[in-house]
């Protein structure tokens, strides 16, 4: 059990000027599950293979614990990863590929075998043991995965996308036994995933990261209620937040044929004409005034219905959320508000948060 | 520049083996074309297809060019001088096992077989052990000068050991090593390093990065991951390679003349040669001889042909 830091951890790949990790500062608590996630190329696995040691750090330091292992090989680092592939040894049965690392560490063959059974036994894998990896289905093969790291004990888990190879179904069903299984054995846990709902209903935190550069670390629930800047708002929550850029007026903002009240101090704040309003699909809804939307597209959901629109007379696309028994109709103009307390602000030039 | 019959002869094994493979690329060409239908009519729409015809032909005339002169003299070795002056291409009329049970009782076959053995396996192993390094260093690791080096490994797939011969006869002589096993296995083995390395590297280099980063975080690096993980992984390409090495070196003829002076420590190739020179008349005898001595090739080719040809085409599957 330990803690991770990153300490303005820096990585330039050979060849290139651009940082694929930029000065990552973060600091994982123990026993922590924290997601990092983004879309691809923002350097959330690079993140994660500088902790391991796969990828070297040009700048910056990383720790485990109070140590800083920033100059110490992957295998004296203490940690396990489950890759995206599995990566188990086609030609080791389950349990050589489980016991491999103990094996290489010199552990009394009577406790590898012991330890392969008991990681085994928590994964269900009791009766596959003597396979090869060929003859087993890809959930098997993942739990292996996660066995291989499991029976190591070690400091921190490292995973990096182990569920996007599983069908839609057998994902979801991991996700949440990989989640439970980190909370039963409190190992300190770093998720990389590009699924924001793997991050959503995994992480004790998430760290969002675009382009190298860390955008925001919280629960899951702060980052969805208070996106410090239109990346994040627009990252997490699916359908995404809409991110409209709506006329500033006297006294707040201009939402269609009503004004939308905003403090005065916040309106400061901005210098432009314009300010960038987030509304939640769930957090709309239809009324006399507001926001007319021409209705492209409904679709139901039985409980709910998602309209698919665009600003009346414009292109730009909103998705709102409407009661499933009375949904709108396609093709006809519907005006839509936000719920109070729910409007997120953004400086349009800067994409940042204006307000609380 | 080898002696020609005798060079000849053990390769081909592969010929007959490789030959039906166009047939049976357009079969497979037809199975994928065609639906999931039952393998009965799949088979009569494979023999109707008149664009396999041809591949046959050719498949059965290369084969029979390949496989006559092996079974001649296998069957010449049953006949005696008498008969098959008689009656050339007749079968063996009565059926004599005279040539054969001279040979196998004579303890210079027995001898020349343990020498060629040893020179081979002492070949196969060295070039094994360098080349799968070798190929391990050019497949896995980024270095300047990676393409360069391998490239002139692959030149060595063009050079001839008759134009070296002189020099390394020479240089042979300088380090005490004629009349030495080792003097004909090192430089054998060094010859077989370009086929090693250009079958090998595709073959390491398939494996995928993240099984050597699991491998790093499991605690092996550099020489453990290539030892514990990337040798057993390439266990059909080492067969390949092994078997061509072996073979190359079982039929080996001028370099074993020239390093070998010793009677003692001639190889099968030297012994076959000096054999028909002593029993010219008898031709029967010397053709039971020569079946004998391809006989350990051919029969370590058959058992390891499956393995070779996965070792040429397969590769590894995370």
């Amino acid at each position: 059990m330990a803690t991770v830091t990153f300490d303005k951890a820096t990585r330039i790949y050979p060849g290139s000027t651009k940082p694929a990790v930029d000065s990552l500062d973060l600091k994982i608590e123990d026993g922590e599950f924290l997601v990092l996630v983004g879309p691809s190329g923002c350097g959330k696995s690079t993140s994660l293979r500088m902790l391991a040691g796969l990828e070297d750090i040009n700048a910056g330091r990383v720790f485990i614990g109070a140590r800083d292992v920033t100059p110490v090989p992957p295998k004296d680092r203490d940690i396990a990863m489950v890759f995206q592939s599995y990566a188990l040894y086609p030609h080791m049965t389950v349990a050589d590929n489980m016991g491999f690392a103990l094996k290489i560490a010199g552990v009394p063959k009577s406790e590898i075998r012991q330890r392969v059974m008991e990681a085994a036994k928590i994964l269900d894998l009791t009766q596959y043991l003597d396979r090869k990896p060929k003859a087993l289905s890809g959930g098997q093969r993942q739990r292996v995965a996660m066995g291989r790291a499991i029976v190591r004990k070690p400091q921190v888990f490292l995973m990096d996308e182990p569920l996007s190879n599983l069908d839609a179904k057998l994902r979801v069903s991991t996700r949440t036994q990989i989640a439970s299984l980190q909370r039963r054995l409190g190992v300190t846990t770093v998720y990389v995933t590009h699924d924001q709902i793997e991050a959503m209903t995994m992480g004790d935190r998430v760290a969002v990261l675009q382009d190298g550069l860390l955008m925001q670390v919280g629960t899951p629930r702060y980052l969805y209620e208070h996106p410090d800047n239109v990346f994040v708002a627009g990252f997490m929550g699916s359908p995404a937040m809409n991110l409209l850029d709506m006329s500033i007026v006297d006294g707040g903002v201009l939402l269609g044929d009503i004004v939308w009240p905003v403090d005065r101090s916040i309106l400061a704040k901005t210098t432009g004409s314009k300010i960038t309003v987030g509304m939640r699909p769930e957090d709309l809804e239809m009324a006399e005034h507001g926001i007319a939307v021409q209705v492209d597209l409904v679709e139901e959901l039985g409980a709910d219905a998602y309209i698919y629109g665009r600003l009346v007379g414009t292109d730009v696309p909103i998705i709102a959320r409407a009661d499933g028994r009375r949904p709108p109709h396609k093709g006809s103009t519907v005006h839509l508000r936000p719920k109070p307390e729910h409007v997120h602000l953004f400086d349009t030039a800067s994409g940042l948060r204006l307000g609380a | 520049m080898d002696d020609g019959a005798l060079t000849d002869r053990p390769p081909t094994g592969p010929s007959p083996d490789s030959v039906p493979d166009p047939s049976a690329g357009s079969q497979s060409q037809l199975g994928s074309r065609s639906l999931p239908w039952s393998g009965r009519r799949r088979r009569r729409r494979r023999r109707s297809d008149p664009a396999a015809v041809p591949a046959f032909v050719l498949a059965v005339a290369v084969a029979a060019l390949t496989l006559v002169p092996v079974i001649y003299v296998v069957l010449g070795g049953f006949t005696s001088t008498a008969q098959l002056a008689e009656d050339p291409v007749g079968m063996p009329d009565p059926w004599m096992t005279g040539n054969y049970g001279s040979v196998l009782s004579s303890a210079r076959f027995w001898r020349q077989l343990g020498n060629s053995l040893l020179i081979a396996l002492l070949a196969t192993g060295l070039v094994v052990a360098v080349g799968s390094l070798a190929a391990f260093a050019v497949s896995r690791y980024v270095f300047r000068g990676r393409e360069l080096v391998y490239t002139v490994f692959t030149l060595g797939l063009l050079f001839p050991v008759g134009v070296a011969i002189l020099p390394l006869y020479l240089m042979l002589r300088e380090l005490h090593l004629l009349d030495n096993p080792l003097g004909v296995a090192v430089p054998q083995a060094a010859f077989s390093i370009p086929v090693t390395i250009v079958v090998l590297r595709p073959f390491m280099a398939a494996v995928p990065n993240e099984l050597e980063d699991a491998a790093a975080i499991d605690g092996c690096s550099g020489f453990a991951f290539f030892w514990r993980i990337l040798l057993p992984l390439s266990r059909p390409a080492l067969t390949t390679v092994s078997v061509l090495a072996f073979v190359t070196s079982w039929n080996a003829y001028l370099l074993p003349l020239l390093v070998l002076n010793d009677e003692q420590q001639h190889t099968l190739p030297l012994g076959t040669a000096m054999f028909s020179t002593q029993y010219t008349q008898d031709t029967a005898r010397v053709l039971a001889f020569t079946a004998l001595s391809m006989v350990p090739a051919l029969v370590f080719f058959v058992l390891a042909e499956r393995r070779i040809v996965g070792g040429l085409t397969g590769a590894v599957k995370g």
